[in-house]
């Protein structure tokens, strides 16, 4: 007989009854496969060590309930503060760019979220550049190809007074820029916008649709997928802009919450597999997006190959991506610190938004 | 005011006329919080911050309507989960702690404080470079879970739990002997 696999040598080790007698009597007889569970035995106890060690057996359950209330009572005002939508910025955040957001991050974040409720699954610590011919990546379907799409809170971005305003708005610390590029003058105008919100619903059938509309035939959506929830947010935000006698912005500095997506429960690879495995998804962009890793923390940014160039770079000991235009007209900068994007960019070069981005100050 | 709602698995709800939060809460929490805890602990290696994962933990817990039956398992993969992405948000805190000397415990030996701490260094980075899947599947099953309890709350077959785990454990052997001996 084949000898039986790593994961049920494995299992013997911890749960013998779980194991068939057929297997157990072969593993009992079989040189190769008592060979292997020795090696198993040893990582194991490797693993038991490296993870032990920090005594919890003892913990005050008492005082953590009285912590929890407390927090609980702190959180709920604050919760029922952010319901108020707004309407204006609607069609702006259905499409394409924030919508086709929704479906990076949810593919790229591959977490497991096995659990009944809210989880959080992606949360952006890194970007990396997704590169591809513009026509593929125009071609990239939006979530509202999958499914139902609710913003519950939109992207509202008003210009305010000044940098302390754009502060107390969006809770972000707005840096000051130590010199300017040659030829940017000028006060900067700010801008902010509030924490965006967005709740999407997969439905099989619309999926279906979607890929009929495309001229092809999907594999079935697995069973659990049909019907479950994700809730994406990103913001608040805040941007610097110089845009001084020119029509279009010579620097801008933003800052922004990235984005980050919750599950309601389906195991989070259940839904990043199938998005990837639909042949309306370009081959290219989805072995991109596959190569990330499994921990749903890295935020892809598009790029279409004909029009932008990126290289990696380091700004204040963050990976950081920078992007330049073909043309040489624009360039920009972009790193996760914290949960919080930052982007340098402008009609400037590389070279010079790369050492704005090293002079940010934070103190003023 | 406290009224019931009905909610998907027959969670009860209590509502302040603002957010709503589990009947069942204070219970679920006193009989799961210790293995919260110990789950969030063997991936962080330090307890005052695993007791930081639990709190974040129930909070989520206190408005889910996940149900009361398979609370258990949900709340020992949200702590795995929880404390995998502190390892990353909290890894150059750590390391700036670590560098100003700052330590947790209160150890006679200073060189065997400096040698804990360094291990500890070494598997939550080590943990940090598993894939997620692999990694929770390691520390559930390190924490006591049973392959049915892990397969349950990973939604994968009790069959892959075995394999899971055994891939996790020689990753994670290779990666900290691989640095140990780089170092």
């Amino acid at each position: 007989m084949r000898h039986p696999t790593d994961g049920t040598l494995r299992r013997l080790l911890d749960e013998p009854a779980g194991v068939a007698d057929t297997d157990r009597e072969h593993i009992a007889a079989c040189p190769v496969c008592q060979c292997e569970l020795a090696a198993a035995q040893q990582d194991a106890a490797f693993a038991d060590a490296a993870l032990g060690g920090v005594p919890t057996i003892d913990v005050d359950a008492e005082m953590a309930w009285s912590r929890l209330s407390d927090a609980i009572a702190v959180d709920e005002p604050r919760r029922a503060t952010t319901v108020a939508p707004v309407r204006r910025w609607r069609t702006a955040l259905r499409r394409p760019a924030v919508a086709g957001l929704g479906v990076a991050v949810l593919v790229a974040g591959a977490g497991v979220a096995a659990a009944m409720d809210w989880l959080p699954i992606f949360r952006t610590e890194q970007i990396t550049p997704v590169t591809a011919p513009e026509a593929d990546l125009v071609t990239l379907p939006d979530l509202s190809d999958f499914g139902e799409l609710e913003v519950s809170e939109e992207v509202d971005i008003r210009p305010v007074s000044g940098v302390d305003a754009a502060e107390e708005a969006t809770g972000l610390a707005v840096p000051m820029v130590s010199e300017l590029p040659r030829g940017v003058t000028g006060d900067p105008t700010y801008h902010v916008g509030e924490e965006a919100n967005a709740l999407f619903t997969f439905s099989a059938e619309k999926t279906e649709q979607t890929a009929a509309a495309a001229g092809e035939t999907l594999p079935p959506a697995p069973p659990e997928l049909d019907g479950s929830r994700f809730r994406l947010t990103a913001g608040p935000g805040v941007a610097a802009v110089w845009s001084e006698g020119r029509p279009v912005p010579a620097l801008i500095v933003a800052r922004a919450v990235a984005p980050t997506a919750y599950s309601s429960g389906v195991p989070f690879e259940t839904a990043r597999d199938y998005l990837l495995s639909l042949p309306i998804v370009p081959e290219n962009v989805a072995s991109q997006l596959r190569g990330f890793s499994g921990d749903g923390t890295t935020l892809p940014l598009f790029m279409a190959a004909e029009e932008l160039t990126s290289s990696a770079t380091e700004v204040d000991g963050m990976p950081a991506t920078v992007f330049t235009s073909r043309d040489g007209a624009l360039a920009g900068v972009v790193w996760v610190d914290d949960g919080v994007v930052t982007a340098v960019a402008g009609s400037v070069s590389a070279d010079e938004v790369l050492s704005v981005a090293h002079g940010l100050r934070w103190d003023r | 005011m406290v009224r019931r709602a009905g909610r998907k698995g027959g969670v009860e709800m209590s509502s302040s006329g603002r957010g709503s939060l589990r009947a069942d809460l204070e219970r679920i929490f006193r009989a799961n919080y210790p293995r919260v805890v110990a789950v969030a602990a063997r991936v962080l290696g330090s307890r005052d911050e695993a007791e930081d994962v639990a709190q974040e933990v129930f909070l989520s817990f206190a408005r889910s309507a996940v149900p009361t039956g398979e609370a258990a398992g949900w709340l020992s993969v949200a702590a795995a989960h929880t404390a995998l992405n502190h390892l990353r948000s909290g890894r150059r805190r750590a390391t700036r702690e670590e560098a100003a000397g700052k330590t947790a415990e209160v150890c006679p030996d200073v060189a065997d404080t400096v040698v804990t701490l360094d291990e500890r260094r070494r598997v939550r980075a080590a943990l940090a470079r598993l894939p997620r899947r692999q990694a929770v599947a390691l520390v559930l099953r390190h924490s006591g879970l049973s392959y049915a309890e892990v397969a349950a709350a990973l939604d994968m077959s009790t069959g892959s739990v075995g394999t899971t785990v055994r891939r996790a454990e020689s990753a994670l052997r290779k990666e900290l002997n691989r640095h140990a001996s780089s170092d």
